[in-house]
């Protein structure tokens, strides 16, 4: 069962020839609950061929997203990603709401908490900040109205006492960090 | 004939190849040439689908792959579309199990706790602004922040964000913001202002 006031962050990172990946369970200020990262996942030049197109995504998407969400102890409320590729697989393994967030070059909408639609289906700008700058949200196909509702209610909570995409960042220098040898 | 058929014919009796892929096709090209005999040879490492039901003991295994160590193509029987190849010697079809991809996760919790947030200058999206003094100037706002939760607080002058830790223990979720203020004037140091 889902746990109020708990975000869920998800970050699968693919850089020189290696990809890892990390779940992130924050509260409503950002302070984390639950952390669980990946083994580093190095593809032999064999693995490559033999897998073909279809490595990355049985890698991100099969492999460590589902490693991820069964580790991690605690249930968020909804799941954010960074990654349009793991927004439909995050919805079906986290059985809770998914939804990608990135920064919006939108100028601010008037008040807090406007949803706004864009060209695109499934994509929105969202006013969660009081001060700041609206974010960018995408939904999984088939994601209905009042969930659409609900998660922009979540993040526009949450928003008042975090930034909420901030967790993303802190994410990947822990990553880095890790790769690096520090503990 | 085609190569495809040619090749399954001449090289895998026992294997019903199901797809060459592009890789394959341009392995084929050669890249030294024999300048003696003028025959142009090429050690080809193709990835190839096998039928698994000709390997007794293989069908239970989920992954596994087919190494064709070393073949030299030498047939008149086989051309591709820019050369023709003249020979062919079989010389080691090697069948090994992959190993499956290790995955195994970790509670970075540790690493993740001591590690601050970071705020950025929010300054522009801010409407009313205080009122500050004739020597006062407003620098920047950051937030939100819970103050009363905050362990410490750090000026990242670098990148002119404020890198915030907080006690995890902490039940307070009050947020508020902070101005970073800078006095005119010799000696006086930027100064915290919260709303």
């Amino acid at each position: 069962m889902a746990s109020q006031n708990i975000l869920g962050y998800i970050v699968i990172d693919g850089t020189e020839g290696q990809m890892r990946g990390a779940a992130l369970a924050s509260d409503m200020r950002g302070i984390p609950v639950d952390f669980r990262y990946t083994d580093p996942v190095r593809p032999t030049r064999l693995e490559r061929i033999l897998y073909g197109s279809s490595l990355d995504t049985y890698l991100k998407e099969e492999l460590m997203l589902e490693s991820l969400l069964d580790s991690i102890e605690v249930n968020p409320q909804i799941w954010l990603c960074n990654d349009a590729d793991l927004l439909e697989p995050l919805k079906v393994t986290g059985k809770v709401k998914a939804v990608m967030l990135s920064e919006s070059p939108h100028v601010p909408l008037e008040a807090k908490g406007q949803l706004e639609t864009t060209s695109e289906p499934g994509v929105f700008i969202l006013q969660a900040a009081e001060k700041g700058a609206p974010v960018m949200i995408e939904f999984p196909d088939g994601t209905r109205q009042d969930e659409i509702q609900q998660a922009a209610q979540i993040l526009t909570e949450a928003e008042k006492t975090m930034d909420i995409l901030e967790p993303f960042a802190r994410i990947q220098k822990a990553l880095a960090s890790l790769s690096s040898g520090g503990n | 004939m085609n190569l495809r058929k040619s090749l399954a014919r001449k090289l895998f009796r026992d294997i019903n190849i199901h797809r060459l892929d592009e890789a394959f096709m341009t392995d084929l090209i050669p890249t030294h040439k024999v300048r003696d005999s003028g025959l142009e040879t090429r050690r080809i490492t193709p990835s190839v689908k096998i039928n698994i039901s000709k390997f007794p003991g293989l069908a239970q295994k989920r992954e596994f792959a087919v190494r064709i160590k070393s073949v030299n193509f030498m047939t008149k029987t086989v051309t591709t579309r820019r050369f023709k190849i003249k020979r062919f010697t079989k010389q080691d079809i090697r069948v090994k199990t992959l190993q499956k991809f290790n995955m195994k996760t970790w509670s970075g919790y540790k690493k993740i706790i001591a590690m601050p947030q970071e705020r950025s200058n929010r300054l522009k999206f801010i409407k009313t602004r205080p009122q500050v003094l004739n020597n006062e100037m407003i620098l920047a706002w950051y937030g939100p922040i819970v103050d009363g939760a905050v362990i410490k607080l750090a000026l990242n002058k670098q990148r002119g964000t404020l890198l915030v830790w907080y006690n995890p223990r902490s039940r307070q979720f009050n947020a508020k913001g902070v101005y970073l203020i800078r006095r005119l004037g010799l000696g006086s140091k930027p100064e915290w202002r919260w709303v």
